[in-house]
């Protein structure tokens, strides 16, 4: 593929790498696996980049790309599941930032999205990066309503966890 | 009280300082990688089993072969299976390449598993395809081993001379039938297992967002 093409696309991906920084920090717990994460949605975004019309905005095509990744492609190896690694980008607290029982919760909250399943997992991370309904709704192939109530049920489970 | 969600949604934006920096030289270095997505494990399992079942016919189709096989009077049946094997073949690695293409990593989540479980069921018609050319063939050799071969021809002989030809051959039934369901259900746990380890994860996302449609 040509060299103009390729230049395009690592700047574009170097000014966007947040955000799949963010969904490796959500879907891995330690940093090896992250990385891992991490090339493989390079690998992917540069695979369906030469299709990537500019229609939609690079953040926006990027968030599908790198969740399907997450989602549906990427192998996880069992050490990955379900272990609890506070050195993980989220979990990266600095103490003087917050006051004692906010941190409490919020490492709580952390926890809790941990424990949910794939799909949540990526409703919530939608919702945390301000999405809308109807992008949400795009990026997992649902319906808007059906993203609606499955939002819902996501936010009581949450509450259920950290208020048992 | 504050809604813990709105916290920690505060607290996850604030949080974009936080996170690693990669420079534009890894960044580049990581698109000359390569991918190691399921989609490329079930596309690699199932040219291996192209060329496995392939080989297979090849190595049992050379001349010798061929001249047992007329000794035995069922090579023209065993040509008819060759030409129809090899069609099918050819049409399994046309829908596993037409497959491979349609699977878009732009389509939404939904569209994508649903695109990678067709993968799935294309390798495993495959393989039941195999099976039964497999056991046909298996079938129409041993027919031709009792009826033509001598050792066959004296084995029939004494039975009958015996008497009891009927419980004969219902006993050679009974044998190859039990024989071909053993080696079916093993390779049929074989894929089982291989697919589903595989695809575990990705079948529970896909009715889970199925679920939704209803």
């Amino acid at each position: 593929m040509n060299k103009e093409l390729e230049h395009r696309f690592v700047t574009e991906l170097e000014n966007n790498q947040n955000i799949v920084h963010k969904v490796c920090s959500l879907y891995t717990n330690d940093k090896d696996s992250h990385n891992d994460l991490f090339q493989e949605i390079t690998i992917q975004l540069w695979k369906a980049y030469p299709k990537f019309r500019g229609d939609a905005k690079f953040s926006t095509w990027m968030y599908r790309v790198a969740l399907n990744t997450a989602i549906t492609l990427y192998r996880k190896s069992k050490k990955r599941v379900q272990t609890q690694d506070y050195d993980s980008v989220v979990h990266r607290i600095k103490a003087n930032d917050y006051d004692e029982t906010e941190e409490k919760q919020l490492k709580l909250m952390y926890d809790a999205v941990r424990q949910l399943g794939d799909i949540d997992k990526a409703l919530v991370f939608l919702y945390l990066e301000d999405k809308d309904y109807s992008e949400i709704a795009e990026t997992l192939g649902i319906t808007e309503v059906n993203a609606r109530v499955k939002m819902n049920r996501v936010k009581n489970k949450l509450r259920t966890i950290l208020n048992p | 009280m504050v809604d813990e969600l709105e916290l920690l949604k505060k607290d996850w934006q604030k949080r974009e300082a936080d996170l690693p920096k990669l420079s534009y030289d890894q960044i580049y270095g990581m698109t000359w990688k390569k991918s190691s997505s399921i989609v490329k494990w079930i596309f690699y399992i199932s040219l291996i089993e192209l060329v496995f079942w392939a080989a297979i016919n090849i190595i049992f189709s050379d001349s010798e072969t061929m001249e047992e096989l007329k000794a035995l009077h069922i090579h023209k049946v065993i040509m008819v299976l060759n030409i129809i094997n090899y069609g099918i073949i050819l049409y399994f690695i046309y829908k596993f390449y037409i497959n491979y293409r349609k699977i878009s990593f732009t389509d939404s989540s939904r569209k994508l598993m649903k695109a990678i479980l067709k993968v799935k069921r294309t390798v495993t018609q495959y393989v039941w395809f195999n099976l039964i050319i497999f056991t046909t063939y298996l079938i129409i050799n041993m027919y031709g081993v009792l009826l033509y071969a001598p050792e066959g021809q004296k084995i029939v002989q004494a039975a009958s001379e015996d008497g009891n030809s009927f419980s004969f051959w219902a006993m050679v039934i009974t044998i190859s039938v039990l024989f071909t369901a053993i080696v079916l259900l093993l390779i049929w746990l074989f894929y089982k297992l291989l697919y589903g380890i595989l695809l575990k994860r990705l079948r529970e996302n896909y009715n889970e967002l199925k679920k939704l449609e209803v």
